[in-house]
């Protein structure tokens, strides 16, 4: 309880945000059908029902990549953190977009519920933009994408080791942005958005 | 911005998770937790029940047990079928008992041993803590035997000596607690007494673990003193023990209020005594220099009276008062005698500051002055300055001389590097010769547990492992009889000037390395054998200074300090040319200088570890591995070749000041008060090195998030280092400008100021101050003052201006150079003596008055003159940043003073400035004002600047300050449409009430019907509205798509970084409502590329719109 106190305001939005993007990550990868369902169990969080996965490495693996974001979500570095899911080769068919500002300079005390509850609405819109998505192909597979804004310098933490940088990869033409959900609350700014390629891209 | 992407990836065809160590490593991390918290949870109770066990043990004669005497808490069980009301009374009738016991046995032991009964311990009260040997029942017996008390259990009052053998960590940790002051005294103290018939001094008996320092870091501010273990100690000592009682940092003279027990008092003069001790050590250790000697012998002397009478303790308790007063007083005495040895010694009174000082930002105001007085590396640092500027006429010559001489390096030249032997130490130690074979190192702090950092220790010190940058304790460890010496700047100051004094006498070509280190070219000097030079140069330095000096001689300067290397200690080693490659072949790589740790670890992973080895590979593949210079450096100096000559002097690049330690915030106001001295310690060393600086630096060091308290005392610890530069146009040392500049940098950060640990302020862009006032002229207002239709006649007066000194010749140019009437500042001839004027007035035929009348009259109603008669005073006085502004206004008041006091009037100095008249100091536009100059100005002088200025085509001109100043006139049509978005309600619902479309008038009434500021909302509300369709061709429609087109963009601007979703929302009703009205359409298709335009902007996409 003392700790938490003391913490600061960003640290507290970064451990809410992280929280959530674990279910939020999990949601959309129950939404893709990349696994079966049986792979997931049901829960309910914020008064939602969820999907958590059951594999205990499915489930680490979101976990660990989540958390290691916790230090540079505070200090404000991450820009964006995207699931990607790929086909059988290494283009990418669709991007699920978190865009994240935390506001640096807010200094108040961070209600947890207010946030929570605009967060919720994230969980609740997602199920219902599966229409908008395209079907994975067989053999595909995924993974979860920091966009920094600045490569931070040495790591942090062990938690954060994990993240090594990497090129982009980069569909060759500006893809079409689906929204699915905004929220724009004084401590936290977040928008998921889908990103699919461009009529245009070309095939290969 | 988005370039870095750091990726953790993860495939779907096996759940195969290559991160399982990280995983292990949390559940291991928890497990970890788990077991160890349990454990020491039941340690900790198994520790409480030990101790708690052991306080009921009455039998055990420990501390705890004395105090639980006093505290009722405790004694609540045991008095409920005691006699006695609690257990308090009981422990005072037991503790009278015991006195009485002791009391009889010591009459009789002292009757059995009368002969030897000699009362040496008389007045002394031991109280035995802990295990001793010998026993505390032999101890006992001792103090009977020699008139001593023994006390069974702890009295702050009647105790005046704990003795014991070893205490626990809490115990030292919470000495003042434990003890109450009391010395703390290993029993061999009662031992050797006794053997010595006499009471010894307890000062060397004092508990090891102890060491010498009672109080352990915050006596570190002993440091600001010159003689550490002089008065102010003991006066912070007191003022510490203070502290107890009040939390209130007091003058030592108030200590007697706040004790009026007597007993207290008695404790004081103990504590006074135990000073005084301190003292007479000091006297014992230190020869004390001599014009102070007489003061400072007389306050000893009055002390060692005090000390031969205190073991009378019965006169003592007689007179306590008197003699508490008398202590005071020797205290007192002593504290100015030192002050008079400061002043005599001028280089250490700098140094000498109040007892009680603070030694973190949060305690000391003048933290910045202190800490840079007292750091090695600023003494390092600014050394330069000094002897550049003592021995500038020297190496000026020199440098003039190298130039010509710059030919190719002679066979024949030979080169001294001469260094002095562990200077920061030897110039300490060179008056005590009993430390010459004794480890020294100097350090701010002798406390042996301490985290000050060795700055310097000498040759047996380093036998034993003493490396400079060690922690005290580390060293202390590796050296138990490590001597600890504090810095004496003002003996390195004068040790070095004098080592440079000597070096200059014998030679010409003298290269300033450091404080005590020096090149020497000595390829032409008469005495022909340098090793000869070199050894009467080095003898010459021992019998100056005392100090022992090596030499190294040899062909080049590397070659030379190599050689120095070698002849350390005091020695000196020639390496001739020939024997160069022999020297070289078996020298570690590292000893080269410009070899650091990350250059030697790249080249020993190549298996390079000697010079030999390095001359093995070829200088291109060397280049091509460490990069050319460094390549080619190595190459050189692997083959001992090195073409730089003596003597040239590389100017600094850049003049700061960096503070690392010891800084801690509280709020803004503190970093303010700490940048401003700050600033002014920058300007000072501006100002001593005759430099001025444009670009400035301000270095953060933040707090790592993670990172605790540091290792080190008040030090910096983990941090991160941030900095934020800004550059002016004109360079500066002002203090007032620098913080100005600070605090707008600082400004810059963002952080909470309780992380900041270190700040640094960096000059850089130097420009000397000589070359600086040139660029001003070039660069400042001055060249403005002129009017572009008289500028052949004002060039020259910039000129005239900086000679105005010599104003009597400009005098005798007579009628010729005086200034057009119309040139003249009314103001400023208002403001000069009436009979100053009238005598301008006669120079000019009288016109001067009616020009001035005249004058007033068009000020009455010019607004333009309002602002000239201002433009005098406070423009010149608000604009300290804008020098040349200052520097005018300077002249002018210097010309007119030194104009009436000689009493003739210069005519042509008291016209400069009167060309200063408005028009004519302006630029011609806002575009040629200098834009940061404008906007340091203050908030009203820059709205007249601007007003008064043809303005140009650069509406953010002055943006964010006072944008509607210039935008007076701007288009209808834009303000109108302008910030529709803003207001409450938006600017717009009004307009579309107002507006003769019907749709828009839906909006506003769409509006009203409660869709609050959302677009969406609004639209969807006129999706199920009825509105009539207008025609393409219909009267307003133009007007309508325009205001709606404005309208959404405007929105879309607003949202499009935080809301995608509105917008999409938007967009789709729009889509929607297209079907509706061509209006829509219209307004949708003006939209979409501006927005899709804005998506690539900022997502780097384009938004997904279903078609039409």
């Amino acid at each position: 309880m003392d700790r938490k106190e003391n913490r600061t305001p960003q640290a507290e939005i970064a451990r809410i945000l992280v929280e959530f993007l674990e279910v939020a990550v999990t949601s959309v990868v129950f939404l893709k059908g990349v696994y079966p369902n049986g792979a997931f169990e049901r829960r309910r969080y914020m008064n939602v029902v969820v999907h958590k996965a059951r594999h205990p490495q499915l489930n680490e693996y979101i976990h660990s990549a989540v958390y290691g974001l916790l230090p540079f979500i505070c200090k404000g570095l991450v820009d964006r953190v995207a699931v990607i899911f790929f086909d059988g080769g290494d283009v990418a068919i669709e991007r699920f977009v978190f865009k994240i500002n935390v506001n640096e300079s807010y200094s108040s005390k961070v209600e947890q519920s207010q946030l929570e509850f605009s967060l919720r609405s994230f969980l609740i819109k997602l199920p219902v933009s599966e229409p908008l998505t395209k079907v994975l192909p067989r053999n595909c597979r995924w993974e979860i994408t920091g966009y920094f804004r600045c490569l931070p310098e040495g790591s942090t933490s062990k938690d954060a080791e994990m993240w090594v940088p990497t090129d982009a990869k980069h569909w060759q033409q500006p893809p079409q942005i689906t929204p699915i959900k905004s929220m724009s609350s004084e401590p936290l700014g977040l928008q998921l958005y889908l990103e699919q390629p461009s009529l245009s891209e070309p095939k290969n | 911005m988005r370039a870095y992407i750091i990726v953790n990836l993860f495939r779907n065809s096996s759940i195969h998770c290559t991160k399982m160590s990280a995983n292990s490593d949390s559940k291991s991390k928890r497990s970890f937790k788990s077991m160890s918290s349990n454990p020491s949870s039941s340690g900790n109770n198994s520790g409480d029940g030990k101790s708690s066990s052991k306080k009921r043990k009455t039998a055990q004669k420990t501390l705890g047990m004395a105090w639980g005497a006093n505290s009722r808490a405790s004694s609540n069980s045991a008095s409920r079928n005691s006699p006695f009301a609690d257990f308090g009374s009981y422990m005072a009738v037991k503790n009278q008992k015991l006195h009485e016991q002791f009391d009889a046995a010591a009459s009789s032991s002292s009757h059995s041993a009368s002969t030897s009964g000699k009362s040496i311990f008389r007045g002394v009260s031991i109280f035995v803590d802990g295990y001793t040997v010998p026993s505390n029942q032999e101890l006992r017996g001792y103090m009977l035997k020699y008139g001593g008390c023994f006390e069974n259990y702890f009295s702050r009052h009647r105790v005046t000596h704990i003795i014991c053998s070893n205490l626990p960590d809490s115990k030292i940790k919470n000495l003042r607690a434990f003890s109450g002051g009391l010395p703390v005294v290993k029993p061999a103290w009662l031992l050797d007494s006794v053997v010595a018939n006499k009471l010894l001094s307890w000062i060397p008996y004092q508990l090891d673990q102890l060491g010498t320092e009672k109080d352990n870091q915050s006596k570190l501010s002993t440091f600001f003193t010159p003689k550490k273990d002089g008065v102010s100690e003991s006066a912070e000592f007191l003022v510490d023990g203070q502290q107890i009682f009040e939390n209130d940092n007091q003058s030592p003279s108030r200590v007697d209020s706040s004790f009026p027990e007597d007993n207290a008092s008695l404790e004081q003069t103990d504590r006074f005594r135990e000073e005084l001790d301190d003292h007479s050590q000091l006297n014992i250790n230190k020869p004390i220099s001599e014009e102070p000697a007489c003061s400072v012998e007389s306050s000893y002397e009055v002390k060692g009276v005090e000390l031969n009478d205190s073991p009378d303790l019965d006169e003592k308790n007689s007179d306590l008062k008197h003699k508490s007063s008398t202590f005071q007083a020797s205290v007192s005495l002593s504290s100015s005698s030192l002050s008079i040895h400061n002043s005599t010694n001028p280089s250490s009174s700098r140094t000498k500051l109040a007892p009680n000082q603070g030694h973190s930002t949060l305690v000391d105001p003048n933290f910045v002055e202190n800490y840079f007085k007292s750091s090695r590396l600023h003494f390092i640092g600014t050394w330069r300055n000094r002897y550049r500027k003592r021995f500038s006429s020297l190496s000026n010559g020199y440098r003039c001389k190298s130039s010509s001489l710059n030919t190719a390096v002679n066979e024949n030249n030979s080169i001294i590097h001469i260094d002095m032997d562990c200077f920061f130490v030897a110039v300490v130690t060179r008056n005590y010769p009993e430390l010459l074979d004794k480890p020294v190192a100097v350090c701010h702090s002798d406390n042996p547990r301490g985290t000050a950092e060795i700055s310097s220790a000498n040759y047996p010190a380093r036998d034993h492992g003493v490396k400079a940058g060690m922690f005290v304790k580390d060293a202390k460890t590796r050296c138990p009889q490590l001597v600890i010496v504090p810095y004496d700047f003002g003996a390195y100051e004068k040790v070095a000037d004098q080592f440079y004094d000597i070096l200059h006498k014998h030679c010409q070509k003298v290269q300033a390395v450091s404080c005590d280190e020096a090149f020497l070219d000595v390829s032409e000097s008469e005495v022909g054998d340098p090793q000869l030079l070199a050894s009467v140069i080095r003898k010459e330095i021992f019998d100056t200074t005392g100090c022992t000096a090596s030499a190294g001689i040899a062909g080049n300067m590397l070659m030379a300090r190599l050689a120095t290397k070698t002849a350390k200690p005091d020695g000196l080693c020639y390496i001739p040319p020939e024997k160069v490659d022999t020297y070289l072949s078996e020298l570690p790589v590292k000893a080269l200088p410009g070899i650091g740790h990350i250059l030697e670890d790249k080249l020993k992973k190549k298996q390079i570890k000697t010079c030999a080895h390095l001359r093995a590979i070829s200088k291109e593949s060397l280049q091509k591995d460490f990069g050319m210079k460094t390549g080619e450096m190595l190459w050189n100096y692997s083959r001992g070749i090195d073409n730089r000559l003596v003597g040239l002097i590389q100017e600094s690049k850049s003049i700061g000041a960096e503070v690392n330690w010891g800084v801690r915030f509280r709020n803004r106001n503190d970093t303010r008060h700490f940048l401003e001295n700050l600033c002014k310690e920058v300007a000072l060393r501006l100002q001593g090195c005759g430099v001025q600086g444009r670009s400035f630096t301000l270095k953060i060091k933040k707090k790592r998030g993670d990172a605790g308290e540091p290792v080190k005392y008040m030090g910096c610890g983990d941090c991160e280092n941030l900095s934020h530069s800004i550059t002016i146009p004109m360079a500066t040392d002002d203090a007032d400008v620098l913080k100005r500049l600070a605090t707008q940098l600082f400004g810059y950060f963002h952080i909470d100021v309780e992380d900041i640990r270190g700040v640094g302020l960096q000059v850089s862009k130097l420009e000397g101050a000589d070359d600086s006032k040139l660029v001003h002229k070039r660069n400042s207002i001055l060249p403005w003052v002129v009017s572009t239709s008289s500028k052949d006649r004002d060039r020259n007066q910039p000129v005239q201006l900086s000679n105005h000194g010599d104003a009597g010749s400009s005098v005798d140019t007579g009628a010729a150079s005086l200034p057009p009437l119309e040139d003249l500042d009314v103001a400023v001839i208002e403001s000069l003596p009436p009979e100053v004027v009238s005598e301008i007035n006669d120079m000019y035929g009288g016109k001067l008055l009616g020009f001035i009348s005249e004058n007033r009259r068009k000020t009455a109603d010019t607004n333009l003159d309002a602002i000239s008669s201002r433009s005098g005073e406070d423009l010149d006085a608000s604009v300290e940043e804008t020098e040349s502004f200052s520097a005018v206004h300077l002249v002018e008041s210097n010309t007119i003073a030194a104009d009436n006091e000689s009493g003739e009037v210069a005519p042509p100095s008291v016209a400069v400035p009167t060309s200063f008249s408005l028009k004519n100091l302006m630029p011609s536009s806002l575009s040629q004002v200098d834009r940061s100059v404008l906007q340091q100005l203050p908030e009203e002088l820059r709205k007249d600047i601007i007003e008064l200025l043809p303005q140009h085509r650069e509406p953010e001109f002055v943006k964010g300050s006072s944008s509607n100043v210039i935008n007076e006139e701007p288009e209808f049509e834009s303000s109108e449409l302008k910030d529709l978005w803003i207001g409450n309600p938006p600017k717009w619902v009004e307009k579309f009430k107002n507006s003769t479309c019907s749709i828009l008038n839906t909006f506003a009434k769409m509006y009203h019907y409660g869709c609050g500021g959302c677009l969406s909302s609004l639209l969807q509300r006129m999706v199920s509205e009825i509105f009539p369709p207008i025609d393409a061709g219909a009267d307003g429609f133009h007007d309508a798509v325009s205001w709606l087109c404005e309208l959404f963009k405007q929105y879309i601007d607003l949202k499009i970084a935080t809301d995608m979703e509105e917008i999409y929302c938007c967009i789709r009703l729009l889509r929607r409502l297209c079907g509706r009205s061509d209006i829509f359409i219209q307004v949708n298709n003006v939209i979409l590329p501006h927005l899709q335009r804005l998506m690539g902007e900022e997502y780097g996409g384009t938004l997904s719109i279903p078609p039409l």
